[in-house]
């Protein structure tokens, strides 16, 4: 199977695999309860716009992004939304659409 | 034969019969469920006569077990006979001990006839005139004469003037009744505006605060809080109400920190002063006694701790040229039965009971129980049961489990009552709101059985203490918060096997503290105290101690005494990794204190422990501290502000910022509204771990401590937390048992939010703020109410803020809170708020007991 290059943002990756690769490094250089800047919004909002569910994990918009804890003591990115809300999304389910 | 001669002939010899006669009498009239007396009855009748001689005489003396004999032999003069002369010498003698409060007890009871001074011939009439006058003191600001005993006039007499003032006496010498009436005096007729009373734990401050404001009533000339807010400060020091405020000695600090070069007190009072030497918390009263003194050196301090044997210790730190005076007293004024208790062989329900003396031993009779008890718990329910079956009986636990389960234990074995007492109903009622429906102590109380531990919200234990006092509660189960400074004192303690805190066994002085509980002055003639198993090794492995006082030494010289550990310890913190660190919780206290000295003075023989210590071993310890000193760039000023805190943990703090390659807001906490808050505190928490100081450990349990502070700051009630915590069980189905989890709770509020979080988040918060000037980012500081404030206190808004400076516990604040729609309330708009609904609490299921609270501390009486 060939390789599917995806655009986010201001970033191209020939291969998904690598896009996954590179949002992870960016997820490890965060903490938990550390507010994502502004620079690495840019991609990650991209990478939301291109999950298989967008529509509700943006919902009615996107305030910033966050990194908290998820399950089993990992942690992911999360989106905060302008009415207070907020979600968490997988970099795999973005890039992959699973 | 000379007097002392005399007196010790008497009590060994002269009535030394009828003394033990008079003794097994009175004991025996003391104790429930004694099995019929069968010892064979003496020949010879009491010699009433010469005793009451022989009392007069051992009177004169100074000795406790002179005066213990003439003190029995009064009480033994007016309660054993119904004989009016008998009775009358009885008073006499009382009189000649200055004991007031048991002749005003035996006026109280009927036991003495009116008119005794027509009785007494004219010489004795004018002598006890004399007595009186002798023994009252003059309160100046209510112009009234106060009856006092000896200890209590060389306390008034020696309190004047300038002089720094150390007093120690047992429990129940009235000392707590009397400085507080001295404070009062001297903030109203003396020059002292601003007044700072330290008490060592939360439970003493609670109770200090109830006790002075309900002796002030409303007076509009003294404030009294336990907020470490400066705006009673200001106003104190503008010529408004003075203010005293009565805090921990973090508390303090608290204070110190928000007035800075402001700060100044007139009048420093340290209750159970003793407490300068606990491990851990002892060099934090320390530093808060020296930043006081130098804030002011005029400052005008007095000690209080309970039989201590050297409480002039605690003046060697005063001032140069400030007169210093111990007044120490060893007497007792209410008698004080040591009893053991050991099983008969093979008669499970059947206790042999003796009474230790000085040097011999009596014995008083049999105890007979209800039931057989099985273990350890049932020993010691069944027999506080059966012993102290009138009431007013303290049962010793060694923790708090344990102390439900007795509790439950002994209220299984005590008829039920017809109707329940309004105040019990009331006191369940707040149990089960304020906690948890299911909350053992509720039902318990109902039956006038109570538990009691440190973690309690202050509003419950206060309010079980004081139905104790009241003998609405008859039975009060308890753990060694008792002895960490709570002021009870009560008829008859039970206890097998003490210990202190987790496993130690209790020293001499600790059991003597708790022991010396036993007897009310004032209520009771006698105290009892039942010790079980007095031979079992395990329950005690030193016996049952003797009489012994407190030895005061002061924590940070304990550790220096300790040879080269100290400077180990400090040598080895400026390299290592802190996770590998033993012993720190011995040295880490002391070490940050002795380096923050060392960076204000350049040495440490410049202060004063230098002159406890040998000159070598400071000379050497200079040089490990300065070696420290020389690689921190945190300054004195921020170290002082954080007492406990390591300057080379600030130090390194603020290297880890220098470091972080992230946005720098990240390091702020979140606040506590926003969905980063929690996570956020997870990753300082890890933070402080790693660079500062392992405070939050083990590590696994970080993402608990970081809920409870999230949850704590939003001024959610315990009720709440509790709810959520099962809750949470429930959803992911895992066990729990119910006690347990609203123990830990309680727990995790008062150690963790309370206490760890507050002393390191404010620390973290500080070197932040001086990175943050650093690096020129000082927008990113908010004026806002410091953390270690609003986590003491558990509030974050503004409407609880002010609800607490209104003077109302956090409990009773939270639940109105709960009812108040905005969160921007000032003082006056919460009062506003109250007065207008005060009428409908009950109606909106406030519990009565904070309806009661809240109006008391408002003036909306009904």
């Amino acid at each position: 199977m060939p390789a599917k290059p995806i655009h986010l943002g201001p970033m191209y990756f020939k291969k998904r695999g690598d896009a996954v690769e590179y949002l992870k490094k960016m997820l490890h250089r965060y903490d938990v309860g550390d507010r994502v800047n502004s620079d690495d919004a840019v991609i990650l909002q991209a990478a939301l716009e291109h999950h298989p569910d967008s529509a509700a994990k943006i919902g009615c918009g996107i305030t910033d992004f966050s990194v908290r804890s998820a399950d089993y003591g990992t942690k992911c990115f999360w989106v905060n939304r302008p009415d207070g809300t907020t979600e968490k999304f997988s970099i795999t389910g973005s890039i992959h659409g699973k | 034969m000379s007097l002392i001669d005399l007196q010790s002939w008497l009590l060994q010899e002269g009535i030394r019969e009828d003394l033990d006669k008079i003794i097994r009498l009175t004991v025996r009239n003391e104790l429930d469920n004694l099995a019929p007396d069968i010892s064979a009855p003496s020949t010879e009748p009491i010699d009433w006569p010469k005793l009451i001689l022989a009392g007069s005489i051992l009177a004169r003396s100074e000795k406790r077990t002179d005066q213990d004999a003439a003190l029995r032999i009064a009480t033994a003069a007016v309660t054993l006979k119904d004989d009016q002369a008998l009775t009358d010498a009885g008073i006499v003698l009382m009189g000649k001990l200055s004991n007031f409060r048991a002749i005003t007890l035996a006026t109280e009871r009927s036991l003495v006839a009116t008119n005794l001074h027509g009785r007494l011939g004219v010489s004795l009439h004018l002598e006890a005139q004399r007595r009186d006058i002798d023994h009252a003191i003059l309160v100046q600001s209510s112009g009234a004469w106060l009856p006092v005993n000896d200890f209590q006039q060389r306390f008034w007499a020696n309190a004047v003037g300038a002089s720094w003032l150390s007093a120690s006496a047992p429990t129940a010498s009235g000392k707590t009744f009397l400085v507080l009436q001295w404070l009062i005096d001297q903030v109203i007729a003396g020059e002292s505006r601003v007044v700072v009373y330290l008490a060592p734990t939360r439970a003493l401050v609670s109770e200090i605060e109830t006790s002075l404001k309900r002796l002030l009533g409303n007076s509009e000339l003294i404030d009294v809080t336990s907020l470490p807010f400066p705006v009673n400060y200001r106003t104190a020091r503008a010529g408004g109400a003075r203010i005293i405020y009565i805090f921990t000695q973090e508390r303090l600090h608290l204070l110190a920190n928000v007035l800075d070069d402001e700060f100044s007190v007139d009048l420093l009072i340290v209750d159970e002063a003793h407490k300068i030497g606990d491990n851990q918390r002892g060099v934090i009263l320390q530093d808060a006694v020296e930043r006081i003194t130098r804030a002011n050196p005029e400052l005008k301090a007095v000690f209080i701790s309970p039989a201590t044997e050297n409480p002039e210790e605690l003046l060697t730190d005063a001032p140069i040229g400030v007169q210093t005076v111990a007044v120490n007293s060893d007497s007792s004024t209410v008698l004080q039965n040591l009893l053991v208790a050991a099983q008969l062989p093979r008669k499970s329900k059947l206790w042999e009971l003796t009474l230790r003396q000085q040097d011999s031993e009596l014995p008083i009779g049999t105890l007979q129980l209800a039931s057989k008890p099985v273990g350890l718990k049932k020993r010691l329910a069944f027999i506080a049961a059966a012993v102290g079956e009138r009431g007013g009986t303290l049962v010793y636990t060694n923790g708090a489990g344990e102390a439900e389960e007795v509790a439950d234990l002994i209220s299984q074995l005590l008829p039920e009552l017809e109707s329940i007492d309004p105040e019990l109903s009331q006191l369940a009622e707040l149990a089960r709101k304020g906690v948890h429906q299911d909350f053992r102590l509720a039902p318990l109380v109902e039956l006038g059985v109570a538990f009691h531990y440190g973690n309690m919200p202050s509003l419950l234990r206060l309010e079980i203490e004081r139905l104790f006092r009241l003998g609405k509660i008859r039975f009060l189960v308890c753990t060694s918060t008792l002895i960490e400074g709570v002021n009870l004192s009560c008829r008859t303690i039970v206890v097998r096997g003490p210990r202190k805190g987790k496993g130690h066994p209790m020293e001499p002085h600790d059991f003597w503290n708790l022991a010396g509980r036993a007897g009310r002055w004032g209520d009771e003639f006698q105290g009892n105290i039942i010790c079980i198993d007095p031979e079992d090794t395990q329950a005690w492995p030193e016996g049952i101690p003797n009489r012994a006082r407190h030895h005061i030494k002061r924590e940070s010289d304990a550790v220096l005494e300790l040879g080269d550990s100290m400077e180990n310890y400090l040598s080895k913190r400026g390299k290592s990794d802190l996770s590998n660190m033993k012993d720190k919780d011995k040295f880490e206290q002391v070490g940050a204190y002795l380096l923050t000295t060392f960076m204000r003075l350049g040495s440490i023989s410049a202060a004063s422990l230098a002159k406890r210590h040998d000159a070598a071993s400071i000379a050497k310890l200079d040089q490990t501290l300065g070696s420290l000193a020389d690689k921190i760039e945190i300054d004195v000023d921020l170290a002082s502000r954080h007492p406990g805190v390591n300057a080379i943990g600030l130090q390194r703090l603020l290297e880890a910022f220098r470091t972080y390659s992230g946005d720098v807001e990240n390091l702020l906490p979140a606040n506590v509204s926003s969905n980063d808050s929690y996570d956020r505190f997870i990753t300082i928490m890890g933070r402080i771990n790693e660079h500062l100081f392992p405070a939050f450990t083990p590590q696994g349990r970080i993402r608990l401590y970081a809920l409870i502070v999230v949850k704590w700051l939003k001024g959610y009630s315990l009720a709440k937390i509790i709810r959520d915590s099962i809750d949470w069980h429930q959803e992911v189905g895992r066990s729990f048992k119910l006690p347990e989890l609203i123990r830990d709770t309680m727990e995790l509020v008062e150690q963790i939010a309370r206490f760890r979080a507050p002393k390191y988040l404010s620390a973290y918060m500080n070197v932040l703020h001086f990175y943050l000037h650093e690096i020129g980012r000082k927008e990113l500081i908010e004026d806002d109410l410091d953390i270690g404030t609003q986590l003491e206190f558990g509030v974050s808004s503004t409407t609880l803020l002010s609800l607490m400076e209104l003077g109302i516990s956090r409990m009773s604040a939270v639940t109105l809170y709960e009812n108040i729609a905005r969160d921007d309330l000032s003082r006056k708009e919460c009062i506003e708020w109250i007065a207008e609904r005060v009428n409908q609490f009950q109606a909106m299921n406030i519990p009565a007991i904070i309806i009661r609270e809240v109006r008391e501390n408002l003036s909306l009486f009904d």
